[in-house]
């Protein structure tokens, strides 16, 4: 099973998950990462579910083009949006509330 | 006299009452997996589809509003459930309508109700009848987990099939996509909402039937789709399908 592991408020979250899963729809049914990961719409719109992997990503297909248009430069950094993935290696991941409320919106 | 089930036993029950009447059994829902419908049919789908999922948020407004004041992540759920559909990020049924004018319709067209079929409208008056009147736990049983929680599991055979086989773009079909996601939080918050208040042996049988019934109108609305719009085109036989 693929070990998730989530930094967030300097704090350090971890966990396995069953292969295949998406942390937005686990967050939604209260698993973990419930209650540590924040997300909005999960439909891709909202960009509050963004994270920075810290490792990881190469198990991950590449960004969908929700995440191109609602990311943008971001992705260059390394950012990807939970909503749209679903995780069947070992990750580490990164979130920042903070940052993903400053992010330009788009239309 | 039935004796109370334990939580596991009693979501095996309802999952069981589900599974034998999906949906995905339906020659239309066969029909759309193997690519065989045309743009004309999936749009007759969306003109019908529109009048059961657009009053959604309605009828968990009714179970809403009925729910004791003291279930209160109960409440929550149905609230953000609703949210979600109407304005947490784009409308459902604006993507609906997006996909509905991909395949030839007019937005004018899917919402018009004299566009649905006798069937579809049967559905949605089962709807609002089951939020007016139902416990509203026996309530949520019936829309949430017997109808919401189908889904994901239908969308995720339908959808690579527009993409793959018909040639929608990304966008055309986000309806689709944001269903896998979203539906899954709601059918699975459904059941742990009729897990933990279906309390009494009587709320589980009734719970459990409506699962069954809702799995019913499902199958039989979208059963009408094909008897309504594809079978001249597409007769059973070219399904594999003939009795």
């Amino acid at each position: 099973m693929p070990k998730v592991t989530l930094h967030k408020r300097g704090e350090v979250f971890s966990d396995e998950v069953a292969a295949d899963s998406n942390l937005v729809v686990r967050a939604g049914i209260r698993r973990f990462p419930y209650p540590h990961l924040t997300y909005g719409c999960g439909m891709g719109k909202c960009g509050k579910c963004a994270c920075r992997v810290i490792a990881g990503s190469e198990h991950l297909p590449a960004p969908n083009w929700k995440e191109t248009k609602r990311l943008g430069d971001r992705i260059e950094a390394g950012f990807r949006l939970m909503c749209q993935l679903w995780i069947s290696h070992d990750i580490e991941l990164m979130q920042d509330d903070a940052l993903n409320a400053a992010a330009p919106r788009e239309g | 006299m039935p004796e109370l089930m334990d939580q596991a036993t009693f979501r095996t029950a309802l999952e069981t009452a589900i599974k034998g009447n999906t949906a995905n059994k339906s020659p239309f829902s066969i029909a759309w997996a193997g690519g065989k419908l045309s743009r004309a049919h999936l749009a007759r789908w969306a003109e019908n589809h529109y009048h059961y999922v657009g009053p959604f948020a309605e009828y968990l407004a009714y179970v809403y509003a009925r729910l004791p004041a003291h279930f209160t992540e109960a409440k929550d759920f149905m609230l953000s459930n609703m949210y979600e559909e109407e304005i947490g990020g784009d409308r459902h049924t604006d993507l609906l309508i997006r996909f509905a004018e991909a395949c030839g319709t007019t937005g004018v067209r899917v919402k018009d109700p004299d566009n649905m079929s006798p069937t579809t409208r049967g559905l949605q008056s089962w709807c609002y009848a089951v939020a007016m009147r139902e416990d509203p736990i026996v309530a949520i049983a019936g829309l949430v987990v017997g109808l919401e929680s189908q889904v994901p599991s239908i969308y995720r055979r339908q959808t690579p099939t527009l993409r793959e086989k018909y040639k929608f773009t990304d966008e055309e079909v986000e309806f689709f996509d944001l269903h896998i996601v979203s539906d899954e939080i709601h059918g699975e918050r459904g059941y742990q909402i009729v897990l933990a208040h279906a309390d009494t042996p009587d709320l589980q049988r009734r719970c459990l039937k409506i699962c069954e019934v809702g799995a019913q109108m499902r199958l039989l609305y979208t059963t009408a789709l094909y008897h309504d719009y594809v079978e001249n085109d597409l007769p059973l036989r070219e399904l594999d399908l003939a009795a």
